[in-house]
């Protein structure tokens, strides 16, 4: 059997360690998605009390972050299954913003781009992005103006890479729905992006 | 020469009059990134693409930010200056774990 170094499978559980261990990379992997350090925070507790229970099954398999991390996205997903079934969507504006003032134009050009908000070529690729160690924070912080439940579709889909079907029934929205929000979270990530970080660094 | 170039504007003229306008043709482009476009829509979308400039950098850009995100996905997201766990919350945690133990 292979043993991971350092790990035996008989060896009774560490809850203080686990804490200690991998409680603020957790937290940090659920306030990332959930938006909301108080959701975070019970997700990754009821992390630690599941994982408590179903030590016995780890016995080592994997790494324990990763098994850790694991439990905290299905506890993720169950925070939004009933959020989503207690306040479902309702006004249009909980998509998101329009972001109409970057089309507006005189005729006969209205509906195309605006001059002051059209893309710039960015001279990066995602290969140099990768290496960015700030990439997270502008991210974030170009979201966190969204509203709550547009900024988790689009990190659902765009970082953990569910699909578009599994996003609406975590979410209790119909996929016009989650089209239309991650459209918008689109349109309004990129212009935050091209402001705070590529026309700045020009 | 000029008159190949004037066709060429006329063409470019009457195709951004005719086709969808930028402000439709971004909600394709995110669309593209869910579900297969039909073919008109793949077609308005081409076109579209090959006379405007802005259009196929936004495209772009989308993709560039997927590639990212998606490569980054595991990576500890250290953006939240300095917080991890409060110390309230973790001692919170802390003392529910003793008692479940």
């Amino acid at each position: 059997m292979n043993v991971p170094q350092g790990q035996f499978p008989d060896e009774s559980p560490d809850p203080g360690r686990w804490l200690d261990d991998h409680g603020d990379y957790l937290f940090k992997y659920a306030v990332f998605r959930l938006r909301d350090n108080t959701a975070a925070e019970d997700a990754v507790q009821e992390t630690f009390l599941a994982a408590l229970k179903a030590y016995k099954e780890f016995q080592g398999r994997a790494s324990e972050r990763t098994w850790l991390v694991g439990i905290l996205k299905h506890k993720i997903v169950d925070h939004f299954r009933r959020a989503g079934r207690e306040a479902p969507l309702g006004e249009e504006s909980d998509e998101g913003p329009e972001h109409r003032e970057f089309f507006e134009r005189p005729e006969p050009w209205q509906g195309h781009w605006n001059n002051d908000y059209a893309p710039n070529e960015w001279h990066a690729t995602p290969a140099e992005l990768i290496e960015r160690s700030d990439f997270w924070k502008v991210f974030n912080d170009c979201l966190s103006p969204l509203p709550q439940r547009t900024a988790s579709a689009f990190t659902l889909r765009e970082v953990d890479g569910l699909k578009s079907e599994e996003i609406c029934e975590i979410l209790s929205i119909k996929v016009n729905n989650l089209w239309v929000m991650l459209h918008r979270a689109r349109l309004h990530l990129r212009n935050c992006l091209e402001l705070n970080w590529f026309r700045r660094e020009q | 020469m000029k008159v190949y170039d004037k066709l060429k504007h006329s063409i470019r003229y009457w195709l951004l009059r005719t086709l969808p306008t930028c402000q439709q043709t971004v909600e394709k482009i995110s669309q593209s990134m869910e579900r297969s476009l039909t073919l008109r829509e793949r077609i308005n979308l081409k076109l579209h693409l090959w006379i405007c400039a802005w259009c196929q950098w936004y495209m772009e850009h989308l993709h560039i930010i997927r590639e990212t995100t998606r490569a980054k996905a595991d990576e500890p997201p250290e953006f939240i200056s300095g917080a991890g766990l409060s110390d309230e919350a973790r001692e919170r945690i802390r003392r529910r774990l003793t008692n479940q133990n």
